[in-house]
């Protein structure tokens, strides 16, 4: 339906949106801005807000049939193939027998790095120029992100690594080591040593998006680096919160109850 | 108290040393023990670091104080924050220190007799507190708030547009606090830290927290409210490197009145950073403390 005069005019429009684009910004931004997006005082994609993620990933990171209680899905995985080392197989399959009670999540225990961004929880990114906190509403998971800055020397083992932060043109690339090895990826029992390497790339995409891609690399445990990749979206129900799911101190209220702990 | 640890195991005895680790980082701020005279000597930001001499030093200092501005024009409380006078919260009245707990001086500055104004019926609730119970944080679950800024370590401040956020060291707690006018969530919502909502007065930050349950304590020493309380916080710079921090306590079915505490919080080294304490990951001692001790669960718990 288009004709070749509307097409031109709509040439001009662009144009003119063009123009007007350069002359409201400072010409360093004017080059690698696309249109619309948020931004924060500093200028780049602003990534403040409540977000959460729509994959059964949790469950399984793979390509996964659904079965009872858990949802069909597909995975996050790049290829879908996680490349462990031979033998390492042995123990993912160990891992996903004795899910009930030796998966982190089932114990309760803080979830790790990437599984905290995509397990089933609302969490808030709020920021200054120098420190990122991720908030998640899982067992009052704090990330803590150190913008621009070096890890601080080993050995250190947390359940959360170490976070630092830059922004590479209008991506926050996070890089992520000092973890321990006693979080998994998902309940299938796809797991890491303290030898975990991430680095996290998180691009907005619109307003209310962001891509979130992973590289993962642990020479203890797979033959090479491998990626996940995954959308996050904003929270947009009005006056929406992260609350809390206090998973331990709910668990433990429970076995008081049933008399397992406590005075005699 | 004494007695009933020793009587528990050694597993306990550890647990209980490893507790005074918790809280033994705060001590470090305070000039010794000593004499009332050198205790807390040091000034901090010119005022006495006793809270009831701190709180009008320090108010009379914001009142002349122009502090440094974000861009946004609001005083500038970005960086980690360390409660010097509070002993990480293992009291908040006078207390002469004892086998556990540590020597205090109080912090709450009204009522003047420095003692929480519980009514009658609850007078000797708190002692049952700390001879029955174990402290919720002693759990690994949130401090509650307000003790969340002067419980054990420090606190990391981030101002964003629109929220401020408080991050602990202690079991990687936090809170946002939206400041933007919005309403605090529906009453039947009941959380550890309440729901919080901020607003600007002046050069004050004062935070007003409601929805919060009765699982919280404030303090080790037991002391404790319900789930009626609600909560006020003022933030003020009285230096670039001293925060004047006050919060009134009302809680009708506990308390006879309103009560305060006042506080110093002073900045700590510049770089330093808030790093992961996975509490329970590594709490193996529960269960032998718990062994003569109950968890709390509210002031009134379930059935």
């Amino acid at each position: 339906m288009r004709s070749g005069a509307g097409g031109a005019s709509g040439l001009g429009l662009v144009a003119a949106v063009f123009v007007v684009a350069i002359a409201a910004f400072p010409p360093a931004f004017a080059q690698t801005q696309p249109a619309g997006l948020p931004r924060a005082s500093d200028g780049k994609p602003d990534l403040s807000g409540v977000w959460e993620a729509l994959t059964t990933a949790n469950d399984d990171i793979q390509d996964h049939a659904a079965r009872l209680g858990v949802p069909a899905g597909q995975g996050i995985v790049e290829g879908n193939e996680i490349p462990y080392k031979p033998g390492a197989m042995a123990k993912k399959r160990e891992n996903a027998a004795k899910r009930e009670t030796d998966d982190p999540e089932a114990k309760c225990f803080l979830l790790g790095v990437p599984r905290t961004m995509y397990a089933p929880f609302p969490f808030q990114i709020v920021y200054s120029p120098a420190y990122m906190a991720i908030f998640s509403e899982y067992a009052h998971t704090t990330r803590s992100v150190f913008m621009n800055s070096e890890h601080p020397p080993g050995p250190i083992e947390w359940f959360m690594g170490d976070s630092r932060g830059r922004w590479e043109g209008d991506t926050l690339v996070v890089d992520v080591k000092h973890f321990t090895d006693q979080t998994w990826f998902d309940r299938a029992g796809n797991y890491h040593s303290a030898d975990l390497h991430v680095v996290e790339r998180y691009s907005l995409v619109t307003a209310d998006h962001i891509r979130y891609e992973a590289t993962i690399e642990d020479p203890s445990v797979y033959i090479r680096p491998w990626k996940i990749s995954l959308m996050l979206y904003r929270r947009k129900e009005p006056n929406v919160r992260v609350l809390e799911y206090e998973c331990y101190a709910y668990a433990q209220e429970e076995a008081v109850r049933r008399g397992e702990l406590g005075p005699k | 108290m004494v007695i009933q640890v020793f009587r528990v195991s050694v597993a306990s005895t550890i647990a209980t040393a490893l507790a005074w680790l918790l809280v033994s980082t705060s001590l470090a701020g305070q000039e010794g023990g000593g004499g009332p005279a050198g205790f807390r000597a040091a000034p901090v930001a010119g005022c006495p670091q006793i809270s009831r001499l701190f709180w009008p030093c320090a108010k009379a200092k914001a009142a002349a104080f122009n502090p440094p501005r974000n861009p946004d024009g609001t005083p500038n409380m970005n960086g980690a924050w360390n409660p010097i006078t509070a002993n990480g919260s293992q009291n908040i009245e006078d207390f002469a220190g004892d086998a556990f707990l540590g020597r205090q001086i109080s912090i709450i500055v009204d009522p003047p007799d420095g003692k929480v104004p519980y009514l009658p019926q609850y007078a000797n609730k708190r002692q049952d507190n700390w001879d029955h119970y174990i402290d919720p944080i002693g759990s690994c679950y949130y401090t509650g708030v307000p003790r969340q800024i002067y419980g054990p370590r420090g606190q990391a401040f981030i101002q964003a547009p629109g929220v401020f956020a408080i991050v602990s060291e202690f079991a990687h707690q936090w809170r946002t606090i939206p400041i933007d006018n919005s309403p605090h969530i529906g009453d039947s919502l009941r959380l550890y830290m309440g729901d919080s909502r901020g607003r600007w007065e002046g050069n004050t930050l004062v935070v007003d927290t409601t929805n919060l349950t009765d699982r919280t304590w404030l303090s080790i020493s037991g002391h404790f409210h319900s789930e009626a309380l609600h909560v006020t916080e003022r933030f003020t710079l009285i230096d670039p490197d001293v925060i004047l921090y006050e919060t009134t306590l009302v809680d009708p079915k506990v308390y006879r009145q309103p009560w305060t505490m006042a506080m110093p919080l002073a900045r700590f080294e510049k770089g330093h950073e808030v790093w992961e304490e996975p509490c329970f990951e590594s709490d193996h001692d529960l269960p032998f403390l718990l062994m003569e001790h109950k968890l709390w669960l509210g002031l009134n718990p379930p059935r």
